[in-house]
């Protein structure tokens, strides 16, 4: 667990759900479907007086905009409302934590957008910690500020979401995030500024981790990735390519290419003999399409690609 | 129609909705264990409760004679304390009535429970409800219409009770002799036509019952 783990369940393992003062958020929601919404929202709070759980109730209406909705049984809501309620009856008792199984994957593309935004409003303007269980990247960035990444049931990494996403800790953590062009190459010299390493016949140097210094032996295995849209083509009609800007410098071949709608995705083979990296390419490589048609590139198959060091993500090994 | 005859339907009646009351009372907890609990024991509790619907009535009335006559392993404790014996009054009837129809509202019942999707049980832990709470407030709701029909069930089933009746309650007209058992004796003395009035009647109201019970379950939510 790497011993930054943030959820302590150590604790409170032994203890009974209702001992635990969680809420808690189930997949599909599980609203009681017998009971109308004003009724779910106060099942959490039996036991406290009726005044005190009517006013909590219509608090809680008012916030998660579910004004008018009150008498309504759990059927009659759309995806979006029934989302709100199930978020209202888990905070309506104020639990400490609120946990989320899922809460955005039965529903379909546009509407887990909206409803995402939607969630993350509410938890921001909640102000209690929550915890939310997705397998879904982008849901997690976009609502959390602490990312901890688990695979095969235990936790690999547990980060600021930026330095998650700008430093994963190992090749795991990066595969699990579907990172691209997660290669391997072979240590030349490395030191705590950079890494040189040797990679399809290439010397290339990447940045060291300014977080956590790898030092790792000359001749060793050295994993590393290169974002797709880091990569830059070098116009030709603007002279050759300058030592000063263009680092990591590399001729390369358009071997196919995909559009994605607004960018394009090249698969780009080195112009070096032996076997491509990643099947019948070398890197991945994201253009948007206003670039791609600037350079031609449906004409114009053979590049000067260079990449800065920065960009060049090297990523520990254990 | 006789006086006795009408005494017979009071009784029937009578027994069936006391043992319909004994069976939401003992049945739809037991329904509850067998589907939500794992303990010892629930196979044969299972089994137990089920036999009476494949044993034949007179066999189910003999361990019922066994287990409460006056001779019995619990009838005689009772009767040296009491002077009491449960045999031949109407609340043998009952019993007979009960113990036969219970398969009936504890399988249905049963069903019912498990059809209710355990994440609602779930989230009423989460949120602070006891199992016996989220079984009243949550469970039993959701599975309503199946305990219903079970109660349904089981009224007809306790109305048309016979050879356990018999064998625990005997045939005693004013006392013990349910529709039925009317019915029977009837027949047996050539009396036809208080035999068809009864069958008559007992035929009316099992089907009066079943048409409430469809119309109930079938109101939302």
């Amino acid at each position: 667990m790497n011993g930054r783990t943030l959820l302590d369940t150590a604790a409170g393992v032994d203890l009974p759900p209702q001992a635990r003062r969680l809420g808690y958020v189930f997949q599909g929601y599980a609203l009681f479907p017998h009971l109308s919404v004003a009724d779910n929202l106060a099942f959490g709070l039996r036991g406290r007086p009726r005044a005190e759980r009517q006013a909590r109730v219509r608090e809680v209406i008012a916030r998660l905009g579910l004004g008018g909705l009150a008498d309504r049984y759990p059927r009659e809501l759309s995806g979006g409302q029934q989302q709100r309620v199930a978020l209202g009856r888990a905070l309506a008792p104020d639990p400490e934590l609120v946990l989320l199984d899922e809460p955005l994957s039965a529903l379909d593309a546009p509407l887990r957008r909206q409803l995402r935004d939607d969630l993350g409003a509410i938890l921001s303007d909640w102000g209690k910690t929550a915890v939310l269980v997705t397998h879904d990247l982008a849901e997690a960035y976009q609502l959390a500020s602490t990312v901890v990444v688990y695979a095969n049931g235990r936790a690999i990494q547990s980060a600021p979401r930026t330095e998650l996403l700008w430093q994963p800790a190992s090749e795991a953590v990066a595969r699990v995030m579907g990172i691209r062009n997660i290669l391997r190459g072979s240590v030349v010299k490395a030191t705590a500024d950079g890494i040189q390493f040797r990679w399809r016949g290439q010397l290339l140097e990447g940045a060291n981790s300014p977080t956590r210094s790898y030092l790792p032996e000359p001749g060793s295995a050295l994993a590393f990735y290169i974002r797709p849209e880091y990569v830059r083509l070098i116009r030709k009609d603007r002279g050759g390519p300058d030592a000063q800007h263009h680092t990591n410098l590399m001729s390369a071949t358009v071997v196919r290419e995909a559009d994605a709608g607004t960018v394009w995705t090249l698969y780009l083979r080195l112009d070096e003999p032996g076997p491509p990296a990643q099947g019948d390419y070398d890197l991945e490589v994201e253009v948007p399409k206003l670039v791609y048609e600037i350079l031609e590139i449906p004409r114009d198959r053979s590049w000067q690609i260079s990449i800065h060091r920065g960009s060049i993500q090297v990523l520990p090994s254990a | 129609m006789s006086a006795e005859a009408l005494t017979a339907l009071w009784l029937s009646v009578r027994v069936a909705v006391v043992a319909t009351a004994a069976n939401a009372v003992i049945g739809i907890p037991l329904a509850y264990l067998l589907a939500r609990r794992r303990f010892a024991g629930r196979g044969l509790l299972d089994l137990l409760v089920t036999l009476p619907l494949v044993l034949p009535p007179t066999v189910t009335g003999y361990y019922l004679i066994v287990l409460l006559g006056r001779r019995g392993w619990l009838g005689a404790p009772l009767y040296a304390l009491t002077g009491w014996s449960v045999a031949f009054t109407w609340w043998a009837a009952v019993v007979a009535a009960t113990v036969m129809a219970m398969p009936l509202i504890v399988r249905t019942a049963r069903a019912a429970i498990e059809s209710v999707n355990p994440a609602y049980e779930k989230a009423a832990f989460t949120l602070g409800r006891s199992e016996w709470r989220t079984a009243l407030e949550v469970t039993l709701p959701l599975a309503r219409k199946g305990l219903l029909a079970g109660l349904v069930l089981a009224f007809a089933r306790a109305l048309g009770e016979f050879g356990a009746t018999l064998m625990l309650a005997g045939n005693i007209p004013g006392r013990t002799q349910t529709v039925p058992l009317a019915i029977y004796t009837a027949a047996q003395t050539g009396e036809t036509g208080e035999a068809l009035w009864l069958v008559v009647m007992l035929t009316a109201l099992s089907g009066a019952v079943l048409v409430a019970a469809n119309r109930l379950g079938g109101r939302a939510p």
